[in-house]
């Protein structure tokens, strides 16, 4: 299915949060998602499913001040 | 030397550090070890899909530094409250550095949208530490709605001019009852000392060490100028006089040989 992640369309074979994650191969340290400009616990990503309407943004914590 | 208190937790360390800017991620560590530094603030972006991100959080976590996520990048309160609830997720951390800055340019605060941002995100349970102009009344009102210390500038951020904004940091100091840190524009460790010695509870470090030629002996100066100044501030300093006053006895024993 064609979801919308980080503002570009995405190619997404899984169907929940998790799944996401695992076919970006990203960590799940330092991370944070937000779908429809809602945050998304880690506690539900494992429970959370997309769907093609999903606006994913997903957030890393990079060096700052 | 006292230790501060921000929210019950107990720093050692009155140096706060940034992690921005340094040349890599040994050289940040090397630097923020030097410094004694206990609190690093960090950043948040949309993640970079197609490049792996330089992992520094597991060094800092390594390390035992706590982490204070900024909304650097927000413009508005709306945006910073969004940051800090990411942030909050991404570094399981509650604690939060309100940053809003709508101007690039200048990277000024916005004082009106970080009120409005700070009494929102204390009611949603973070510990504020917002980052402002070196203004008492809004320091004042930030207070007021609960924020758990207040971060003036001393000058613009990354300008290494210092404490520019002297006069009123000394307002905010003498009229605060939560901690006063001040942040931006320290540039070299007498800036640091300096605020420490005017009472200030602490400085938060970055450009001026990141960009060194050699940050860890930098983290180190910047150590010893807080504890110097913080020493001299818990010490008491002598005030200042237009005339001399003499350390030596002045006797008048020259006088017998006329």
């Amino acid at each position: 299915m064609k979801i919308v992640l980080n503002d570009a369309p995405y190619e997404f074979a899984g169907e929940t949060l998790k799944d996401l994650l695992t076919q970006l191969d990203k960590s799940e340290q330092g991370i944070a998602i937000a779908i429809n400009q809602q945050v998304v616990p880690k506690s539900l990503w494992r429970s959370t499913e997309l769907n093609e309407l999903s606006q994913v943004f997903i957030f890393e914590s990079i060096a700052g001040g | 030397m006292s230790s501060l208190f921000i929210a019950g937790h107990e720093f050692h360390s009155r140096l706060f550090t940034g992690t921005g800017k340094y040349a890599s991620a040994d050289a940040m560590m090397a630097s923020l070890a030097a410094s004694g530094s206990e609190l690093v603030t960090l950043s948040l972006r949309r993640m970079d899909l197609k490049n792996q991100t330089d992992n520094i959080l597991l060094p800092l976590q390594q390390h035992g530094m706590k982490l204070l996520p900024n909304t650097s990048g927000a413009r508005t309160a709306k945006e910073a409250v969004f940051a800090a609830e990411l942030a909050r997720e991404a570094l399981e951390t509650s604690w939060v550095k309100l940053e809003i800055h709508p101007d690039p340019r200048y990277l000024m605060p916005d004082g009106m949208e970080t009120l409005l941002a700070a009494e929102e995100l204390i009611k949603k349970g973070f510990v504020v530490m917002p980052y402002v102009h070196a203004d008492p009344v809004l320091c004042k009102r930030l207070e007021e709605v609960g924020c758990q210390c207040v971060m003036p500038l001393g000058s613009p951020i990354g300008s290494n001019m210092g404490l520019a904004s002297r006069p009123f940091l000394e307002i905010i100091i003498e009229q605060s009852t939560v901690p006063v840190i001040i942040d931006a524009g320290i540039g070299a460790p007498s800036d640091a000392a300096l605020a420490m010695e005017i009472g200030a509870d602490a400085v938060l470090v970055n450009t001026a060490m990141a960009v060194a030629k050699q940050p860890a002996q930098m983290g180190k100066a910047f150590r010893l100028a807080v504890e110097a100044g913080r020493m001299a501030y818990e010490s008491g300093l002598g005030e200042r006089r237009v005339q001399a006053q003499a350390t030596s006895p002045l006797t008048d024993f020259l006088g017998a040989l006329s």
